[in-house]
């Protein structure tokens, strides 16, 4: 039971060596370019996707490797909240303002997502598993399933979301004016959970900080009231 | 640089400790970022401490979502079977959201 197979270890190098290789290439390409669509996770995910799909490599082999990448996450996820300590004296005097702003973002997106689901006409399950879909991955698929949705389709839109926030999130806002640091980390931390806040902090810290407490919050927020919105939207709409 | 990993890695486990205790609905990765937070705060631990393998963590954040996002491969299937109306249901969301968050700050911002 100590042993590593010499599969297993060969699976593990080329997981690890090829989302960082690919990682790293993308990076690069992005310093060069500044193109935005060529944003690093995108490329890095989507290009990996292809190679698996054309190669007939396993995804289950690639996540021997994955694996040891995406350990990280869970400390990367602690260690944002020694960020947000480092930037508290930062956002200082607008933390009241910051945390009305995402729970009112949290409750436009629950409404927002249940009222275009009934638009276009989605099954009842359909809509359930779209609902959280601005929070992050474990609480989003909690909730799909206390609502009657599909969790596994619920961890795709969440991730395509993510994506959407990190590529596109800043770009919109500038678009439509918003020239504030922490505006924008309240707007991806709230839209676009972690992905997008990973994004946020390659802007600023004070940005990433804010955006991860934009994602807490509204991940909390989200579990709390979606189950009462939809109720109350069902009630309303008879 | 090593205490720094150890005690950001004894946060996360006791916030995955409390999630499966509690059988809390919020992961346990952000539990521990709240007490890790709150440790801060508190004095308990101090920023010196901790803060070497944070700034390396966060610095790379961006790649740890990688292998999981891999993981649409096997939803694609899922995701085409429903296709347009669920990719606009929740590309429209995202923008407002995305839009009336920040929007909401940058309004609570300007002086009456």
């Amino acid at each position: 039971m100590f042993f590593i197979s010499a599969k297993s270890l060969n699976d593990m190098l080329i997981g690890v060596l090829l989302t960082l290789g690919i990682f790293f290439l993308a990076e690069s390409i992005y310093q060069k370019t500044g193109f935005l669509l060529l944003n690093p996770v995108l490329v890095s995910i989507a290009s990996i996707i292809l190679i698996l799909l054309l190669s007939g490599y396993s995804y289950e082999s690639y996540m021997e490797g994955g694996r040891l990448i995406s350990f990280l996450l869970g400390p990367s996820v602690v260690a944002l909240g020694v960020v947000f300590y480092e930037k508290l004296q930062e956002i200082g005097a607008s933390l009241w303002r910051l945390v009305l702003a995402v729970c009112l973002g949290g409750g436009m997106s629950i409404l927002s997502t249940w009222g275009l689901s009934q638009i276009m006409g989605l099954s009842q399950e359909v809509s359930a598993s779209l609902l959280p879909s601005s929070v992050t991955t474990p609480i989003a698929m909690g909730i799909s399933a206390q609502l009657g949705g599909i969790p596994s389709l619920t961890a795709a839109v969440v991730i395509l979301v993510g994506i959407a926030g990190a590529a596109f999130g800043i770009p919109l806002l500038k678009l439509i004016g918003i020239q504030h640091e922490i505006a924008w980390g309240a707007g991806i931390g709230t839209s676009s959970h972690g992905i997008g806040t990973a994004r946020a902090l390659e802007e600023s810290r004070l940005c990433g900080a804010v955006s991860a407490l934009a994602m807490c919050l509204n991940g909390i927020f989200t579990s709390v009231f979606s189950f009462p919105l939809v109720r109350l939207m069902e009630y309303l709409g008879g | 640089m090593l205490r720094a990993f150890v005690i950001i890695l004894l946060f996360l486990f006791i916030g995955e400790g409390i999630q499966t205790m509690v059988s809390l609905s919020i992961p346990g990765n952000v539990i521990g970022m709240v007490l890790i937070f709150v440790g801060l705060q508190a004095k308990l631990i101090k920023l010196e401490w901790v803060k070497p393998a944070s700034d390396s963590l966060t610095r790379y954040l961006a790649l740890f979502f990688v292998p999981p996002g891999v993981g649409l491969l096997l939803h694609l299937s899922l995701l085409s079977q429903y296709g347009v109306p669920i990719l606009l249901t929740v590309g429209i969301s995202f923008l407002i959201t995305l839009a009336s968050t920040a929007y909401v700050f940058h309004l609570s911002q300007k002086p009456k």
